[in-house]
């Protein structure tokens, strides 16, 4: 079975190296950084300081389309208008990568939601065993979603609530 | 854990009724029911906790009758105990407002775990079907941006002075406080609301100040800053 490609989508530079470390070798997955593409081929540590013409959404998808890996891990730091950005671009300009939070206990469930809501596909906490990442990465690849029970019932019930509220507007003539 | 007051079962089979009970009996009040009629007159008279209810319930109905119970008991929750059923069917079940669906002769113990899980807010679904799930809040989402600019458009076409009172409206103050903050008299709100309500086709405050709260910006769409900095994910 061929390995799952993953990269990780952190400004912090030193923690970004720090967890593609620990990731590496896991058993299922493959770490792409910057010295590799999907094809192996290196490319010596290309772009190792954020260039000043360019966003940092803009740096992430560009990077995200040149490692273009199956699964991306993504901080989740605030909740802003640029990081939904972030997510909606690279939904529309990288489709077969798929955007799983890095978020612990101390994120906030209505970011989780917004980020969700927005095309993200799973949530890990960055502290869990490595183990755990491989599991979820697998998951996520065939498709489904990394999410704690708790929180499929929360958007089930945004699901349901929006559904009613569009059947009252139907019924409603005036809406 | 809350305990809860009453869990409903509802099968035709006494077996199958056994088998749930032994799970559930040790942390709840626990009643039986094995007919749709005696289960419909049980809701309405018990308004119990949660209903686990065996989806070949004879004259059930499927989905359709599901959600006739619910109707009967909106705050009683629903776990549906089945043999196999298409994604379909059990994506059905949970639009329906199902809050869980697990197997028919599942073991007592494993049934426990359900019911706890169900009742601490969580949503006992097949992992396969959450793709499902993700897909309708990114629909919705997208939904509630369309929705938003329309409303955005709509109020474009309003005077500026219009607009103030609009938003004003949407902050759910009243003609007079409106005529008192703009230094103007009621008669020339009224006028301008007139005025307002005839361009954005409303009839009444109410839809107006809907869709004045429905055109702001508040959860976070897909904006860039000026300094693309600070993303959600960085």
């Amino acid at each position: 079975m061929q390995p799952i490609t993953v990269a990780i989508a952190d400004t912090d530079w030193g923690r970004r190296t720090e967890f593609e470390h620990s990731l590496q070798g896991e058993q299922g997955i493959r770490m792409l950084t910057n010295s590799t593409t999907t094809d192996g081929n290196a490319l010596n540590e290309r772009r190792l300081t954020p260039r000043g013409n360019i966003s940092a959404v803009e740096e992430v998808v560009a990077r995200t389309r040149r490692l273009n890996p199956r699964i991306l891990l993504a901080y989740l730091n605030q909740c802003t208008d640029a990081g939904c950005a972030m997510l909606v671009s690279l939904r529309r300009e990288c489709p077969e990568t798929l955007v799983v939070l890095l978020a612990d206990e101390s994120a906030h469930e209505d970011q989780v939601m917004l980020a969700l809501a927005k095309g993200a596909r799973g949530c890990v906490n960055p502290k869990a065993d490595p183990t755990h990442f491989s599991r979820a990465a697998q998951m996520i690849d065939r498709g489904e979603a990394w999410v704690p029970r708790k929180m499929l019932g929360k958007i089930m019930d945004e699901v349901m609530q929006f559904c009613h509220a569009n059947a009252e507007a139907t019924l409603d003539p005036a809406c | 854990m809350q305990r809860p007051h009453l869990i409903l079962l509802a099968s035709s089979s006494q077996e199958v009724l056994e088998l749930w009970a032994r799970g559930v009996h040790s942390f709840a009040q626990v009643s039986r029911t094995s007919g749709l009629a005696e289960l419909r007159n049980e809701l309405l008279r018990t308004k119990p906790q949660m209903l686990l209810l065996d989806h070949q319930l004879p004259e059930l109905g499927g989905t359709r009758g599901v959600s006739a119970l619910i109707k009967l008991s909106p705050e009683t929750t629903i776990i549906i105990l089945s043999g196999p059923l298409s994604d379909e069917t059990e994506w059905e079940l949970f639009k329906t407002g199902v809050r869980g669906c697990c197997p028919r002769d599942i073991e007592p113990q494993q049934l426990a775990s359900v019911v706890q899980a169900v009742q601490k807010g969580e949503l006992w679904i097949r992992r396969t079907l959450t793709r499902r799930l993700l897909n309708e809040l990114w629909a919705i989402a997208l939904e509630k941006n369309n929705i938003k600019q329309a409303a955005s458009d709509l109020l474009s076409n309003l005077t500026r002075r219009e607009h103030e009172i609009a938003k004003l409206i949407g902050n759910g103050e009243s003609n007079k406080q409106i005529a008192q903050r703009l230094d103007i008299t009621e008669r020339t709100v009224k006028a301008h609301l007139t005025e307002i309500f005839r361009k954005l086709d409303v009839r009444d405050r109410l839809k107006l100040a809907l869709l004045v709260t429905g055109s702001k910006s508040s959860d976070g769409q897909p904006r860039t800053d000026a300094s693309g900095r600070t993303p959600i994910v960085s």
